[in-house]
């Protein structure tokens, strides 16, 4: 009977597997054929002769390289800022005594119910009082502290023992010194999920840019990509798709090589 | 181990500094020349496929013949995202020089002070406008006022009929609203395989339908009427030819998406005539696999028709020099050659007298009758106000609601009633 | 551990609480204060006090909005909530294809919602979309997924589910492996079969996991966008207009400050108000059954 419900499992997973793969098949495939193709036979799943004019097309209208790089710049920055920030946060609400923690610690929960898109409107207002708006300043610096990141650090700081730090007060060491030379190495799974969950979210986000940038001096490239679906005269499908796979590509090879990572990060750290 | 991990950090500090530094530069101090010292001219544009490529074709013409001037043309999306962008620049004081904007929102921004008056510029004046298409034909007293809204791509809607399925049906394009409604009788085949008729359910038509019943959105005194009885019956044609009489399919989907499923629906031989924009006579006669005969659109107490489309705009804040060559590029655009090649590559209607002289006599019109129609039916525009609560009216109050009452049959008379008490209320 | 000094704690957090003050909570306070101002960025803003509330509430607009909004997340915290564990329960198995599936599921949450939302734009095309042809092949009749105004939501929040599950799942089979073997063994060894050691077992120990799954859900839910602006822009006739695309109107094709502030402060107390009531529904129940 096992073997049975082995096999009730498989066939139901394989059902799953394609209703979550599919999608990116044919997205793959659009991208491939000629647009005449997509409007005569629309349900065709392979292309009849496969051609790479639409990518053609995507690298011709779009910047893509420069938009790719503006995407994995904030991403990057972002990621780094939150680690440089979480650590010494997490640390004192982890191991340190002090009058005003809980309060602190309110402040960060508190942070986590509002969205950015409570807060968008006046911090626009802001940057643009200072005239920083559409600067690459805008995308990252609002997200320079993360609480998440400080949470899973704070979670993971939990476990480590007191009496590593104790040595190392005893043996003269700053806090600083402390937090970044000797604690951190020993966060470091922590570390790079906290890192790839903040980069995947931010290299993949529409809506912050969408809101911060007026024009394409700092674009990402979720905001070129959607551009490609243009108004008026049909919607041409197979570079639509073609950005699509190009968007997709450097996240899903990211996720192929670090998925471990990854979910742990989600799942809830350490 | 422990000091690689913090040096990673500082060292992606620095980078990071670095970044910030060139790109807080790059966002801040917007200067005025670039490297080579020419001046920098920002142009936010909206067009896309032929379009796009014809423009820019005349952006480089005039960059080849004008050195001191470096143009850097930026690809914004569709209009709407595009003046949501420029206002919001506006108000960041980051606004490019020169852009392109829905002619019912230049009283707007004029009003707002936005924008530059073009008169002191040399040559802008003077140039011969199409009445109805330049902002005097297009505005009430819009001579009158300082000039600020120089003439793009502009547009009346018209009527595309499948020649094919009108001649096998012995039909011609329908010239009166009861014609409308017969012929898209006539020629609805049940369960939706072919419409009679379809249009975007939009502000627009509307507009062109209330004029053709003898109304007008604006009363003399500029208020808000919203057509009165003309208007009602003009939701009430869409109504009835939807719901009722069955013959009209309202396209799915905002803004563009709708005009293009129109578009394709008509192209696919599903909707026999439509009611889009002039700029679409080039796609579709390129497109279409029959004959595509264009008329003008039907009359009711008289004819008429809005205008649409874009106009430039130069605004106040940028700097003299960029204003300069923004005007500078202006008067080149509507040199007669810049402006006939736009308007026989893309369709819009041509800007200038002299442009629309020299393509008739060059027999553009002789061979191409659907332009021709076009041009004829300029004589049934009719003017917007100079209101700047125009836009406003349209996009926030109207449309919406146009939209809901033709897709779930609302009574058009208490709808119209709602949106003209919002209407009357100030900002 | 004791702070060396009485100033370090405050020195580790201080980076992230200025960021979190700027960024946060100063303008939250803004939203507010801007809440009682009618402004549209070019022109000089004018005192209205709470005539913007009045405005977004005119016609049971801010009603229907909020109620959209809510049916969403209802259907998305259910549905990925549901599937999310299932999926955990059905792919909780060694093996290379089992784990290929498992990646498979979760990379949909990692991929761009520009990505997503595109595609599935394509995918639902009523006439010439893979949707359409698995309807036509079953005999379904032709569904208008996102131009019929009843169909639009409840098509986003299948789209918005396709999209998290992946991310439920992998929440759940965490909480899954933490269940200890012995219960499961001694809950057997009892004579319980699957579906009683799930109830009594796996399930209550699952609550904390299933609380903090359906809450982080509710919020992703309630912050939807992404999905609104590409695929249905709000429409058809205002069906699909959420919350958080009701706030982009107002300030970024109305460019009314004043009501986009409003709408904010509004939606901001809600998501309180139900992350609230989500979290104590659970924790009581969770003291009640006296686990």
């Amino acid at each position: 009977m096992k073997r049975g419900k082995g096999t009730w499992a498989t066939v139901l997973a394989g059902v799953f597997a394609a209703i979550w793969v599919l999608p990116y098949a044919w997205m793959a495939s659009t991208s491939l054929k000629p647009l005449r193709e997509i409007a005569d036979d629309p349900t065709a799943p392979l292309p009849r002769a496969p051609q790479l004019d639409a990518y053609r097309e995507v690298f011709g209208q779009v910047p893509v390289g420069r938009y790719m790089l503006v995407s994995v710049a904030v991403a990057v920055a972002i990621g780094a800022l939150q680690l440089l920030l979480a650590l010494p946060a997490g640390y004192a609400l982890a191991k340190l005594r002090f009058v005003g923690k809980r309060v602190a610690f309110a402040l960060v929960v508190a942070c986590l119910l509002v969205p950015p898109q409570v807060t968008f409107v006046s911090v626009f207002l802001m940057f643009a009082k200072v005239s920083l708006t559409n600067t690459f300043a805008s995308l990252v610096v609002p997200f320079a502290a993360s609480a998440l990141g400080t949470f899973l650090v704070r979670q993971a700081l939990l476990s480590v023992p007191d009496e590593i730090i104790e040595a190392a007060r005893l043996d003269g060491a700053s806090e600083l010194t402390i937090i970044y030379r000797i604690l951190a190495p020993l966060l470091r799974p922590t570390l790079v999920s906290v890192f790839l969950v903040s980069f995947v979210y931010h290299y993949s986000d529409y809506f912050w840019p969408l809101v911060m940038t007026t024009d394409d001096t700092v674009r990402t490239l979720p905001l070129g990509i959607a551009l490609l679906k243009e108004p008026g005269s049909g919607v041409r499908w197979h570079v639509v798709m073609a950005g699509n796979v190009l968007l997709s590509l450097p996240v899903l090879v990211l996720f192929g090589i670090a998925q471990k990572h990854l979910v742990r990060g989600v799942g809830g750290g350490g | 181990m422990g000091g690689r991990v913090a040096s990673h950090l500082v060292a992606r500090r620095q980078v990071l500094a670095g970044l910030a530094a060139t790109s807080l530069g790059a966002g801040c101090s917007r200067p005025v020349r670039d490297a080579k010292g020419r001046i920098r001219l920002r142009i936010w544009y909206t067009l896309g496929g032929r379009n796009r490529e014809t423009f820019l074709e005349i952006v480089r013409r005039f960059q080849e013949r004008n050195d001191d001037v470096s143009v850097e043309p930026v690809y914004q999306g569709d209009y709407f995202e595009s003046l949501a962008k420029l206002r919001t620049a506006i108000a960041a004081k980051s606004a490019p020089a020169l852009s392109h904007v829905v002619a019912e929102v230049v009283p707007y921004l004029a009003r707002a002070r936005t924008l530059t008056a073009l008169d002191a510029y040399p040559g802008m004046r003077e140039i011969p406008f199409v009445r109805g298409i330049g902002q005097e034909g297009a505005f009430r007293g819009g001579g009158d006022l300082p000039l600020y809204a120089v003439p793009l791509n502009r547009s009346t809607p018209l009527m595309y009929c499948n020649g094919e399925l009108f001649a096998k049906a012995g039909l011609a394009p329908p010239r009166t609203w009861q014609e409308v409604v017969e012929h898209a009788r006539a020629l609805t085949r049940p369960g939706g395989e072919r419409w009679g008729h379809e249009v975007p359910i939009s502000w627009w038509f509307w507009v062109a339908l209330v004029g053709q019943a003898g109304g007008s959105v604006f009363d003399e005194a500029g208020r808000p009427t919203l057509g009165g009885e003309a208007g009602v019956a003009a939701l009430r044609l869409w109504q009835d030819m939807v719901h009722r009489e069955r013959v009209m399919r309202p396209p799915p989907g905002r803004d563009y998406d709708a005009w293009n499923v129109t578009n394709q629906d008509f192209l696919g031989g599903r909707a026999a005539f439509i009611w889009t924009s002039t700029a679409y006579i080039r796609y579709l006669e390129d497109n279409a696999r029959f004959p595509v005969v264009a008329a003008p659109l039907p009359k009711l107490a008289r004819a008429s028709v809005p205008t649409g489309g874009t106009f430039f705009v130069v605004v106040e804040q940028a700097p003299e020099a960029e204003k300069i060559a923004a005007a500078r590029f202006l008067t080149f655009f509507c040199e007669p050659e810049n402006a006939t090649y736009l308007s026989m590559r893309t369709g819009y209607l041509p800007i200038t007298e002299p442009a629309v002289a020299k393509m008739r006599a060059d027999g553009f019109f002789a061979k191409h009758p659907n332009d021709d129609v076009a041009q004829a039916q300029l004589a049934s525009v009719d003017a917007w106000p100079w209101e700047p609560m125009l836009f406003r009216i349209e996009r926030d109050i109207v449309d919406p609601r146009l939209e809901s009452a033709v897709l779930l049959d609302r009574d058009a008379r208490a709808v119209l009633a709602e949106a003209r008490a919002l209407s009357e209320r100030p900002g | 551990m004791r702070a060396r000094s009485k100033v370090h704690p405050w020195l580790m957090l201080g980076p992230s609480l200025l960021a979190w003050s700027l960024f946060v909570f100063v303008p939250l306070g803004l939203a507010a204060y801007n809440s009682l101002f009618s402004w549209d960025m070019l022109t000089e803003p004018v005192w209205v006090s709470g005539a913007n509330y009045g405005a977004i509430a005119e016609g049971g607009e801010l009603g229907r909005i909020l109620g959209r909004t809510l049916f969403f997340s209802a259907l998305v915290v259910a549905g990925s909530m549901a599937l999310g564990l299932g999926l955990a329960l059905l792919l909780d198995r060694p093996g290379r294809f089992f784990g290929f599936v498992r990646g498979a599921i979760f990379s949909a949450y990692v991929v761009s919602w520009v990505a997503v939302a595109l595609l599935w734009v394509l995918l639902l095309d009523p006439d010439r979309g893979l949707a359409a042809a698995v309807l036509r092949a079953l005999s379904l009749p032709r569904i208008g997924f996102l131009s019929d105004p009843a169909a639009a939501l409840p098509t986003l929040a299948a789209v918005t589910v396709w999209k998290i599950t992946g991310y439920a799942m992998v929440v759940f089979l965490a909480g899954l492996r933490a269940v200890p073997p012995s219960l499961h063994e001694a809950a057997a060894l009892d004579g319980a079969d699957a579906l009683a050691r799930f109830r009594y077992v796996t399930w209550p120990l699952l609550r904390p996991t299933a609380a903090f799954v359906a809450t982080t859900s509710l919020i992703v839910s309630f912050q939807a966008f992404d999905v609104v602006r590409i695929m249905t822009q709000g429409g058809p006739a205002r069906a699909t207009t959420l919350f958080v695309y009701a706030i982009y109107e107002q300030i970024f094709m109305n460019l009314s400050v004043g009501r986009a502030s409003a709408l904010s402060v509004v939606y901001f107390v809600v998501l309180c108000v139900l992350a609230a009531l989500q979290l104590g529904a659970w924790r009581s129940q969770r003291t009640t059954r006296g686990t």
